[in-house]
């Protein structure tokens, strides 16, 4: 749990610098727009609701959190963006038009490993543009600058199972950017990745978000990974999958692991704790100990 | 770093046995080894060791008994429990007809001429011992001037039959019939033969197994033979018989694989497909192959078809399902991240499903091709016996069994390597998978796959000439 420090600052307060960026973030084209969504599924035991009337927009270049306790059902919430799933109230919207089935327009990275093992990853990157009927010579080329891009240019005749996960999922984000999508979506992409090449990749995404003109809508559980990565976090609550508050990050881009730590950060991370955990707040059960040392062990 | 503290190297002693986990590979290799020469050794010692098993007395001479009608000759086996019984038979045979020599009557009312041809059956009995000593070859068993010498060599202690020797008894009865004879006359005289009864020698043999069951060093022999053995009138050579039975177990199996590979993989990616085809495949399947032999034999008539028929029933149904549920394993996740990148339903099958499954698949074939094998000696019964299988049954019938062994073997050799060869294929044709990655070093390995890099560019540099000016091109 966060330390209460005595220092602690408001999460909604926001420097000038920070309040103009979302002035200008809500000015831009709406790229995604989710109205009413909600989702049931049929059991056993009647009908369960995953999803109830989840609505909220994503802004072109924007960089957009999905938090949420396990079961809040935000893995559903990204499947039906991506078409993967039909909603059963609602809709959703990409550049004003409704949202068929999935397509190239919305690029996903999943959060297991879903490179094809019989290409190459050359030939991973090419695939997309290769389904939508573009000529194998102009995408080898195109194909060539994103693998460039993800710094993997010496393993572009490689298969997936020669690299390492975060090779793997470098690829993922290459092969979902060479369909030119109008948004990433990524479900918990860096989930099984070890901490350290986490962080990496996250800072690697940042890079990648700053530089292109895309907009990205990640789901994550990390508290750290939402707060560092998103402009706007959306916290979904769990029993039905409703949103709870959609936060706007005070901490200032452009951001850096130095940032963990900031009063900002700390706050807006408590903030997002406390909505996931409200029953934390008091001490935790009381818990008896077996004795495990032996009598003559050396210990105080 | 392992060293223990008083300077000494720590070994680490591995375990033969740990649960689920794999041995070093010197360990590996040495048990692979066993695993084939311990069958081996088995089979060798039940046949060597004399005290293991052998069940039956091989007889290296043999005698006729009075008033029975079952003959043994030598060669035959006859039980452990009954050999000296028939010993028995035979000695108090020899002394009923020593005291009937004593009598009035030696003839014992029978005629002279038929002594004497019972006196010829007992002079021959002892060709058998004589051939395998090497005295006489045999073509020389029904040479009887040469088997009345070999007597009186025998009796008179010139020569010594050695492999196998005679008993003290029948040496004995040896001199007692010499006399006899040679009382008559010194050479043998067809006309001339001695008419008053001979004794019998008691039989003799050694330990053996029974006939199925022959020894290694004999089905090694025999298998040689077997393998060379040349066409002959209607009966073909042992490798066309060969080439027949693969051709059968090969037909039916690329048969059903050619049908039953794309209905599998349809019923696998289409519920339509699994709900309208499967169950009833299901359902077939348990209807033993064989059960159609006749069916298939009225349908396709003689020859190959019925045969090829019988593999492909065998074999069939049980790929349609095996393939369909490899198809059903593949990730979910692959199809769907496709799906995101644009791929439509159609070009789902073709390059997300199909590539996809290949590798799995690969070893289905692979295990359904053992299937295929097993219907084959079915198969080769049907209509007119063909192939290895009409050569076991009918070499099996006159019980030559050690002819049978080495065919045997040969179809296990054949399914083996077959299989070996499949499985070391596997990493060359998919150098995507863990085994390809081991592979793709291999030197049989580079020749093969550069063998549809040259098909590639000769394909690519005819199908895309170079580009000529057209008329009304910017």
């Amino acid at each position: 749990m966060i330390p209460p420090s005595p220092d602690i600052v408001d999460y909604h307060e926001q420097t000038p610098e920070v309040k103009e960026r979302f002035t200008q973030l809500k000015q831009r084209p709406v790229v995604l727009s989710v109205d009413n969504v909600t989702k049931d599924f049929p059991t056993r035991n009647g009908v369960v609701r995953a999803l109830h009337d989840i609505d909220f927009e994503v802004y072109r270049r924007e960089f957009m959190c999905v938090i949420g306790p396990s079961g809040c059902g935000k893995s559903t919430l990204i499947r039906i963006l991506a078409g993967l799933e039909i909603q059963s109230e609602g809709e959703v919207l990409l550049d004003g038009n409704p949202v068929a089935g999935p397509g190239p327009d919305r690029g996903m990275v999943f959060q297991t490993y879903t490179l094809f093992p019989w290409l190459t990853v050359k030939q991973n990157v090419m695939f997309g543009p290769k389904m939508t009927g573009h000529m194998s010579a102009e995408i080898e080329a195109d194909a060539r600058q994103w693998i460039d891009m993800v710094g993997l240019s010496k393993f572009e005749n490689s298969y997936p199972h020669q690299l390492s996960g975060g090779m793997k999922q470098r690829v993922a984000i290459a092969r979902a950017l060479a369909n030119r999508p109008r948004i990433l979506l990524m479900d918990e992409p860096f989930g099984a990745l070890d901490a350290q090449t986490r962080a990496q990749m996250q800072a690697y995404l940042l890079e990648i978000w700053r530089n292109l003109d895309i907009t990205i809508l990640f789901i994550t559980h990390d508290l750290d990974e939402a707060v560092y990565l998103a402009d706007r976090i959306l916290v979904l609550k769990a029993n039905p999958g409703e949103i709870d508050e959609i936060i706007e990050v005070s901490v200032p881009r452009p951001r850096s692991m130095e940032q963990f730590i900031s009063p900002e950060f700390i706050a807006t991370k408590h903030h997002i704790n406390q909505l996931i955990h409200p029953e934390q707040k008091g001490d935790g059960p009381v818990l008896h100990f077996p004795r495990l040392t032996e009598a003559g062990d050396d210990v105080e | 770093m392992g060293e223990s503290p008083s300077g000494k190297k720590l070994k680490v002693k591995e375990p033969w046995f740990a649960v689920r986990r794999e041995l070093p590979s010197h360990r590996a290799s040495v048990l692979t080894a066993i695993s084939f020469i311990l069958p081996l050794l088995i089979w060798s010692a039940v046949s060597y060791l004399p005290f293991l098993w052998h069940p039956d007395i091989k007889l290296q001479l043999s005698a006729d008994r009075k008033d029975v009608t079952t003959v043994y000759t030598a060669g035959d086996r006859v039980s452990k429990e009954f050999f000296p019984e028939f010993q028995e038979a035979v000695r108090s045979q020899n002394e009923e007809l020593e005291a009937q020599l004593k009598s009035d009557d030696p003839l014992a009312g029978s005629s002279e001429s038929s002594v004497r041809r019972a006196n010829k059956k007992v002079l021959r009995h002892l060709a058998p011992v004589l051939e395998s000593n090497g005295w006489i070859t045999s073509e020389q068993t029904k040479e009887d001037e040469l088997i009345y010498e070999a007597w009186k060599d025998v009796a008179t202690g010139k020569r010594k039959l050695k492999s196998p020797g005679l008993s003290e008894e029948n040496i004995e009865i040896a001199k007692q019939n010499w006399n006899a004879m040679s009382a008559v006359s010194p050479v043998y005289d067809s006309d001339n033969f001695i008419s008053v009864p001979l004794l019998s020698l008691v039989p003799q043999g050694k330990p053996s197994n029974p006939d199925y069951l022959p020894a290694p060093h004999h089905v090694a022999s025999s298998g040689l033979e077997v393998l060379m053995m040349p066409a002959e009138g209607d009966r073909p050579s042992m490798v066309q018989r060969i080439g027949h039975s693969i051709r059968i177990v090969f037909g039916g199996f690329l048969l059903s694989a050619l049908i039953g590979i794309p209905i599998g993989v349809l019923c696998g990616t289409y519920a339509f497909f699994s709900r309208l085809i499967e169950p009833f495949t299901d359902f077939f399947r348990y209807m033993p192959a064989p059960t159609f032999s006749t069916l298939l034999v009225a349908i396709f008539l003689a020859n190959d078809a019925p045969k090829i028929a019988l593999v492909f029933v065998g074999t069939f149904f049980q790929m349609v399902l095996v393939v369909s549920n490899t198809t059903r394993g593949l990730n979910m996740n692959l199809l769907e991240a496709a799906q995101t990148l644009g791929a439509k339903q159609s070009q789902l099958l073709t390059h997300v499903v199909i590539p996809g499954i290949l590798p799995s698949m690969y070893n289905d074939l692979r295990i359904l091709l053992g299937w295929a094998w097993t219907w084959l000696v079915i198969a080769e019964l049907v209509g007119v016996k063909s192939g290895l299988t009409e050569f076991i049954e009918s070499q099996g019938r006159y019980r030559n069994f050690d002819l049978v062994f080495p065919v045997i073997i040969l179809i296990g050799l054949i399914g083996f390597f077959t299989d070996q060869f499949l499985a070391f294929l596997r990493g060359i044709i998919f150098p995507w998978t863990k085994e390809g990655e081991a592979m793709s070093s291999h030197p049989v390995a580079k020749v093969i796959l550069f063998i549809p890099r040259l098909i590639k560019k000769a394909f690519s540099s005819k199908t895309s000439p170079a580009p000529t000016p057209q008329a009304g091109q910017p």
